[in-house]
């Protein structure tokens, strides 16, 4: 928008239009205005990077660099890892953006991605391959990303991994048919031990006096008289004491170049008094931490946010597991409204900054990744609200100050979703409503009883660490403590389910990838009743999740000797404890799941055969065959008989969500059967991301009336899109049947709503009683699209007038112009559903 | 079936079939191999009935809309 209209145009105007993106803009301060506009947008559009966004080649080189240095080094591989990361932070370029109050970022610059070589050679040739993401001038600097992958071929963690896996079980899986990513420990979802290293009674200077204890204790040990297996053992443990020390004090060496970094400007450069007293204090803060616990909020933000930019160095994290409100909210208290050193507005500013330093990060990724989340780098979801270990409201104001931040600086990520009890009061309700209304699909609704119950089912987390969760990835409960935190959850634990319902009938063949993948179950024609045709539902389903859970198990048990995280083991206290490596399964509870994607074909599909083929006998099952490999290529009315004429899950129609729940039994049963390395459960969690359209041309035509190339359902439990006829009732009714305790780890719920509908009091009221019957039904998730049908038409003809439109995608929200084509469609398609 | 840009004639099932419209609909988004236009394709007529350019949805109004006042007059 031109500048002159903005000027004229007042907030009220715009909020009237429902421009939300301009009020905002409007009413932020000048300082939030300009971070937010100096950050680039490095969330693929589509699958492809925005021009200018690339790859950090100063990091892949510092790296390479350190490794070709020791390769004749005697050091056990974890000193050597730890080492690499110690040269990283030493020499990485650093800056400090202008007006910024927080400092630390992943890349050597802000237009940069950080990109590890030492993954996996199939990330690097991405690299190689991505002439977009390439720094100018591309034909140099593809010789340079050349001479690096040439190196890191056969040493990266993925390449040393791969002989020792099974390779059936990881061609499967890497097809890319039926899972997403790879079994790689540093690659995936690290929830944190935060009641150890964010609770303000220690940080990295007390963790490495206790290191130093540790160290000293254990080598006296072993020097005495005597030889057992215990002293064998020790050795390994002095070698990650040893390798979390060095990348503790790595950790200092670089919050210190900030703070000299803040100094020379301050003191050389910077000519306004106001500027150069933020420049002195950010230098302060940086001297303060992580070395020593903060003692105000910006020090507590920034302390995080050197964590997650050392925790994103050592791995290639791709999501955000958080609980910002809980750990930081008593410096907020503290400097708001005890010690009144920051005014609600320079807090504001603060938090908003926080936010705006998270939606900054980026980590190069695969296409696959893309795609598959499109908009964003990863799921920045960080969890809100909730209770605290004794059961009592956490909520505080710096929980309200994180959502009118969000108003203000309508990010895409980080995104917020509100772990809701009974005891949260009506003001925190009403600005998690106003978020939603706002367009910014944020916060999502979880239902804290049932997801502590939950957690403690499935995992048995006693009940005060399962009241600390905070959502791993989009949406896994995972508490932040000793034992109950996960540091690593693989993404290819994630099942691509329609293959389910697809290899019934290909007998496992997989007609995309040209290869056995499923089990060999006898020819679907044969089939005499629905019976039989579910036990092989049944038999494909547990075979999928076998594939994809023995690779990610072995990966975790090969973890902590082929791809240590000394970092992350440094601020985890069952590490500092025992001298084991964090990914070590014998010091975690277990907290895995498996995402199921595309899950609720299957459910549409067995009641459309059911009904169709077993109950009316319209059709045999070896016609629907032939109809599904035709793709119902001209059949398009036996196509629409099998769409209109059986039974839809989310109208509350019995027959069709008893099938639904008879699914979920079966894999909630062989949940059980199934074990991570810790010997806990892997329970089924029903959400897609974007994988929905990602596996558009991977999935085949399906009974449901689905054709190859057709967008899959874009929620875990959300039924199809225009498919649920009933209204917004009977949808909450159908999830409300589902045992959201025991019957899998979550289910994601999508909804659109009319943003016109709920606008005003007589909105908030409609909308927060359509909460209490959600809550009332004990339904563990929901949220919320409330962008129009004509603002989002709009903006896929005038994209550059709508960029910032945002949308609820899946387990996250984008800005509407940076998904594809065909996701925009699924969502305008998406039923609104009028309340009331 | 003709293409509704370039009048180029071939069965259905040559036109690129990229997705529905809505899966409780007829209506499917065909790709034209000669000029590679988008077209909305009635599957049971095997007629092109419009050209798809952005913002444009063939399916009509989101499901739903119909009961939402404000939103169902736009």
């Amino acid at each position: 928008m031109a500048q002159a209209a903005l000027k004229d145009t007042s907030v009220k105007e715009f909020e009237k239009k429902q421009e939300w993106w301009w009020a905002a803009e409007k009413k932020r301060s000048k300082r939030l205005d300009y971070l937010r506009k100096a950050i680039w947008k490095k969330g693929a559009i589509g699958g492809l990077y925005a021009p200018g966004v690339k790859v950090d080649l100063e990091r892949a080189q510092l790296h390479t660099q350190k490794a070709k240095e020791m390769e004749m080094s005697p050091d056990a591989y974890v000193i050597k890892f730890a080492k690499m990361f110690a040269h990283i932070l030493d020499n990485k370029t650093i800056f400090i953006t202008d007006h910024a109050q927080l400092v630390g970022y992943t890349g050597s610059l802000p237009h940069t991605m950080g990109w590890d070589p030492s993954a996996a050679s199939i990330l690097n040739e991405e690299a190689f391959n991505d002439p977009t993401a390439i720094p100018d001038p591309v034909d140099v600097n593809q010789k340079v990303i050349r001479e690096i992958n040439n190196y890191w071929i056969g040493k990266t963690d993925l390449d040393k991994m791969m002989p020792v896996f099974d390779m059936e079980d990881l061609m499967k899986m890497l097809s890319g048919s039926i899972g997403w990513g790879v079994p790689l420990a540093r690659g995936g979802y690290s929830s944190k031990d935060y009641e150890y290293i964010m609770t303000g009674k220690r940080a990295f200077a007390a963790i490495i006096d206790e290191l130093d204890r540790k160290i000293d204790e254990v080598d006296e040990e072993v020097h005495q008289p005597g030889a057992n297996a215990e002293i064998s053992k020790a050795y390994d443990k002095l070698n990650n004491w040893d390798a979390m020390k060095i990348t503790l004090e790595a950790g200092i060496r670089i919050a210190k170049r900030y703070a000299r970094l803040a100094r020379i400007i301050a003191e050389n450069f910077e000519e306004d008094p106001k500027r150069k007293e933020e420049l002195l204090k950010i230098a302060q803060t940086c001297e303060r931490v992580p070395a020593h616990p903060p003692r105000n909020l910006q020090e507590s933000f920034q302390y995080d946010i050197f964590i997650q930019m050392m925790s994103r160095t050592e791995a290639i994290e791709g999501a955000w597991p958080s609980r910002p409100d809980y750990y930081h909210g008593p410096y907020y208290d503290k400097d708001v409204n005890i010690d009144k050193t920051l005014t609600r507005e320079e807090a504001l500013d603060l938090v908003g900054e926080f936010i705006i330093r998270a939606a900054e990060v980026c980590q190069f990724k695969p296409k696959w990744t893309r795609e598959g989340l499109q908009g964003i780098d990863g799921t920045w979801v960080w969890t809100i609200g909730g209770v605290d270990r004794n059961g009592k409201d956490a909520c505080n104001d710096l929980t309200v100050a994180l959502m009118q931040a969000a108003r203000l600086v309508r990010v895409a990520n980080p995104t917020l979703s509100f772990r809701w009890h009974p005891k949260v009061k009506d003001e925190v309700m009403r600005e998690i409503f106003e978020c939603n209304r706002q367009g910014l699909g944020y916060p999502n609704m979880r239902n804290d009883p049932i997801l502590v119950a939950n957690t403690m089912h499935w995992y048995g987390h006693p009940i005060e660490e399962a009241r600390l969760w905070a959502n791993q990835a989009c949406l896994s409960p995972c508490p932040t403590t000793k034992h109950g935190f996960q540091p690593m959850r693989m993404a290819n634990a994630t099942a691509n389910c329609a293959k389910i319902i697809e290899y019934v009938f290909t007998s496992g063949f997989d007609p995309v990838v040209n290869m056995q993948v499923g089990a060999e179950t006898p020819d679907v024609a044969t089939f005499k009743n629905f019976e039989e045709f579910f036990a092989a539902w049944t038999l494909q389903m547990q075979t999928i999740f076998s594939i994809l859970v023995r690779a990610v198990n072995r990966a975790r048990t090969l973890a902590p000797t082929m791809t240590p995280r000394p970092f992350l083991s440094g601020v985890s206290e069952r590490s500092i404890e025992s001298g084991l490596d964090t990914l070590d399964p014998s010091i975690e509870r277990g907290n895995s799941w498996i995402t199921a994607f595309t899950w609720v074909e299957n459910v549409d599909s067995l009641a459309a055969v059911k009904k169709l083929v077993f109950e009316d006998k319209k059709y045999t099952l070896a016609q629907l065959k032939e109809a599904l490999a035709k793709n119902w290529e001209g059949l398009e009315e036996m196509r629409l008989d099998f769409v209109k004429n059986a039974p839809k899950w989310g109208n509350d129609d019995d027959y069709v969500d008893d099938i639904m729940l008879r699914c979920l039994d079966e894999a909630a049963k062989f949940s059980k059967v199934l074990k991570d390395p810790s010997g806990n459960n892997w329970p089924i969690l029903p959400e897609n991301v974007s994988g929905n359209i990602h596996y558009a041309n991977i999935v085949g035509a399906l009974p449901n009336g689905r054709r190859l190339g057709d967008a899959l359902y874009d929620g875990g439990i959300s039924p199809g899109p225009g498919l649920d006829k009933k209204g917004p009732t009977a949808v909450l009714k159908s999830c409300g049947k589902i045992d959201h305790i025991t019957g899998g780890r979550a289910f994601l719920l999508n909804q659109r709503l009319s943003p016109t509908q709920l606008a005003g009091e007589k909105g908030y009221q409609l909308w927060s009683s359509y909460i209490r019957t959600w809550a009332d039904l004990g339904i563990d998730h929901i949220q919320f699209n409330m962008v129009d049908d004509a603002t989002l038409r709009s903006a896929q003809k005038d994209p550059e007038k709508y960029q910032e439109v945002i949308v609820r995608v899946a387990g996250y929200s984008a800005h509407f112009v940076d998904v594809s084509r065909k996701t925009q469609d699924n969502i305008i398609q998406r039923t609104v559903q009028g309340l009331g | 079936m003709k293409c509704i840009e370039c009048g180029h004639e071939a069965p259905v099932s040559d036109f690129r079939y990229l997705y529905n419209a809505r899966i409780d609909s007829s209506i499917s988004i065909r790709q034209c191999m000669k000029c590679q236009e988008w077209i909305a394709v009635d599957e049971i007529k095997g007629v092109a009935t419009q050209k798809i350019g952005p913002g444009e949805a063939p399916w009509g109004k989101s499901a739903g809309i119909e009961g939402l006042a404000e939103d169902a007059r736009q």
